[in-house]
């Protein structure tokens, strides 16, 4: 069946569904009519190394190559509407086994002015170094990205995705599996687009898999941003941490939703998420689920955990006291707590990186 | 040059927090280039004190007044304060996770010293000089302020910045606390750096007489049960470490 078929005999998807609670099909669906299967656009790629003296050798963008198929374990509303509607749009970021770059790559995804989709195959070798920041921007009033794909056996991977489309919605869905040893840190930087829907998916099927999935989640004005990811552990002595920071002002709302499932025979698996969330007006909204379901006794740990206030007073007199007016203190211990997660992302180079972009992000808000 | 203007003058400070009174009527004066330690038992009102001076929003001044070189210092915001030349180093300073030490030292002493202090060679050579005499290695600038310090590399981070935003009022709440004997003189020399032979003045705060032993203070001053109810030389700490503070709670309670 094509994707278009299958997305037309699925079900609406039910309100119940934690992926759904707060953020329903039809408010993330590009016109509202939920038959409707948009012709989308395809966006601008460009590939380029953030030290653009280093040469593109071993890793590059193909375009019309058919990609990985979706995860099981991912949601089929989602990954199949957005497959149908990126039809015209399919690419695979090929990297080939040993490839090591020591500066972070850039692909840079161009949404244009209309509705845009794209199904992008991350198909990385084995024993692969490397950091990846995948930026979309654009002003699109619909945005559709999906990826799925493997990350190879052994590889070491940084992987950012900043989306700062300037205002509509983005869907995005991650359906990635981990390879046999690969370290994986899966970072997420949102601050654009007027609405965002992400289900974000990581299967662990081979051992020794390691993830760190980090979020640093800007939103303002009447922004809504829902995020939800899961992370499957089915194979033994897999780790993952999820920890997920909000700052969320204005009349917007933030959602973290976490599913943490640990399958029968992962033995020695280790899996924790925290999801903490600032608010900084009184009429911002913020809520962070995260659920566990383990079917292993033999475990490392499983946790989880929640934090939401506002600015901490105590800290404000600090910096104040430090000759930080009001606003200064605020705005720092803002970015100070974006960039708690920001920082873990991966290298000094791609934290000093992202650390501007969200300084660009924070003044830009405040004009 | 020390001029006739107290650098803190403290007249018949009442205050409080939620409607209980800590602060019965403080009178207590700093005149440029002195180092005065106020010495009292724990809930007499010393870090209350403090944290007046500084303008902790919790506190409620109900009379008197607090003055910086004749500016009164209860009209400002805790940040104007800041920038007029009062430091506080904390008895248990915040920690801030995701700031960076280096980024948090460069605003504070653009903000209260200027832009032009904050930047280029000279400011990296004061850092560097401060650091290296108070022990502190270089790879701290790249850490987050406060977050996972032990104890005695918190209360040297304080006396960092004491030497480089060069106040006109040091007010160091407890910084001996916790800190071993090393610790002490490390943190004790920075303080005499920054105060000896200078305009500023020092207010030090403190239960113990150790860190008198290495900052001579001009003056000391007892406060019990929210007044100042001794004053004396430096030989008054001598005095409590001895006898402890009973016989003069004794004769506040006589004088009461």
């Amino acid at each position: 069946m094509d994707a278009a078929s299958l997305y037309k005999s699925l079900d609406e998807p039910d309100k119940a569904d934690h992926l759904w609670r707060y953020t329903p099909w039809r408010r993330v669906h590009p016109s509202g009519d939920l038959n409707e299967i948009p012709i989308a656009a395809s966006p601008k790629i460009t590939l380029s190394c953030l030290d653009d003296s280093v040469a593109l050798v071993g890793i590059s963008v193909e375009e019309g190559v058919v990609g990985a198929e979706v995860l099981p374990e991912s949601d089929e509303v989602t990954a199949s509407f957005i497959r149908a509607a990126a039809k015209e749009s399919v690419y695979t970021l090929r990297v080939e086994k040993n490839f090591i770059a020591n500066s972070p790559i850039v692909l840079d995804i161009d949404t244009g002015d209309s509705n845009c989709a794209i199904h992008l195959t991350l198909d990385i070798g084995r024993n692969c170094e490397f950091e990846l920041i995948t930026q979309i921007s654009g002003a699109a009033p619909w945005t559709g990205f999906l990826r799925t794909g493997r990350i190879g056996d052994g590889s070491i991977l940084n992987d950012v995705v900043i989306g700062h489309t300037d205002s509509g919605v983005l869907l995005r869905v991650d359906s990635i599996a981990i390879g046999r040893d690969a370290q994986v840190k899966a970072g997420t930087v949102s601050s654009g687009s007027a609405r965002t829907k992400a289900d974000l998916r990581y299967k662990m099927g081979e051992t020794g898999g390691h993830l760190n999935v980090l979020g640093s989640i800007l939103s303002a004005s009447d922004m809504h941003l829902d995020h939800h990811i899961e992370i499957h552990h089915d194979a033994p002595e897999t780790f993952s941490r999820l920890d997920w920071h909000s700052a969320c002002g204005g009349n917007s709302r933030t959602v973290g939703t976490g599913m943490l499932r640990v399958a029968k025979g992962a033995r020695g698996a280790d899996a924790g998420q925290l999801f903490h969330n600032l608010l900084l007006s009184e009429k911002a909204e913020a809520d962070a689920i995260p659920e566990l379901e383990v079917s292993e006794h033999d475990v490392v740990g499983c946790g989880h955990g929640t934090a939401n206030g506002p600015v901490d007073e105590d800290q404000m007199f600090y910096l104040e006291s430090r000759g930080f007016d009001t606003e200064e203190a605020k705005d720092a211990l803002i970015a100070a707590f974006l960039n708690s997660t920001l920082v873990e992302m991966g290298s000094d180079t791609l934290h000093n990186w992202l650390a501007e972009h969200l300084q660009d992000e924070l003044d830009d808000l405040k004009s | 040059m020390a001029t006739d203007i107290p650098v803190l003058e403290i007249s018949n400070l009442h205050a409080g927090i939620d409607d209980t009174p800590i602060l019965r009527g403080i009178e207590l004066e700093v005149p440029a280039g002195e180092i005065h330690a106020i010495m009292g038992r724990n809930g007499s009102g010393k870090t209350t004190t403090a944290n007046i001076i500084m303008g902790h929003p919790d506190f409620e001044v109900t009379d008197g007044g607090v003055e910086l070189n004749g500016e009164n210092l209860l009209e400002m915001e805790p940040w104007e304060r800041a920038r007029a030349g009062v430091f506080l180093s904390f008895q248990y300073p915040q920690a801030v996770p995701g700031l960076q030490v280096g980024n948090f030292l460069r605003k504070s002493v653009a903000a209260i010293r200027g832009e032009d202090e904050a930047k280029g060679a000279e400011f990296r050579k004061r850092l560097k000089d401060a650091m290296t005499e108070l022990d502190i290695d270089r790879s701290f600038l790249g850490r987050y302020v406060n977050d996972g310090f032990s104890g005695g590399e918190k209360k040297r981070f304080e006396i960092l910045q004491l030497m480089l935003l060069q106040p006109k009022l040091a007010i160091l709440d407890e910084t001996d606390s916790g800190l071993d004997i090393d610790g002490i003189r490390t943190v004790a020399k920075g303080i005499n750096a920054a105060i000896r032979g200078t305009d500023s003045g020092a207010l030090i705060i403190t239960h113990y007489s150790r860190i008198l032993e290495h900052v001579q203070p001009d003056k000391v001053h007892v406060l019990i049960k929210g007044r100042i109810v001794k004053s004396g030389g430096p030989e008054l700490a001598l005095e409590l470490e001895e006898r402890g503070y009973e016989w003069l709670e004794k004769e506040a309670e006589k004088s009461a």
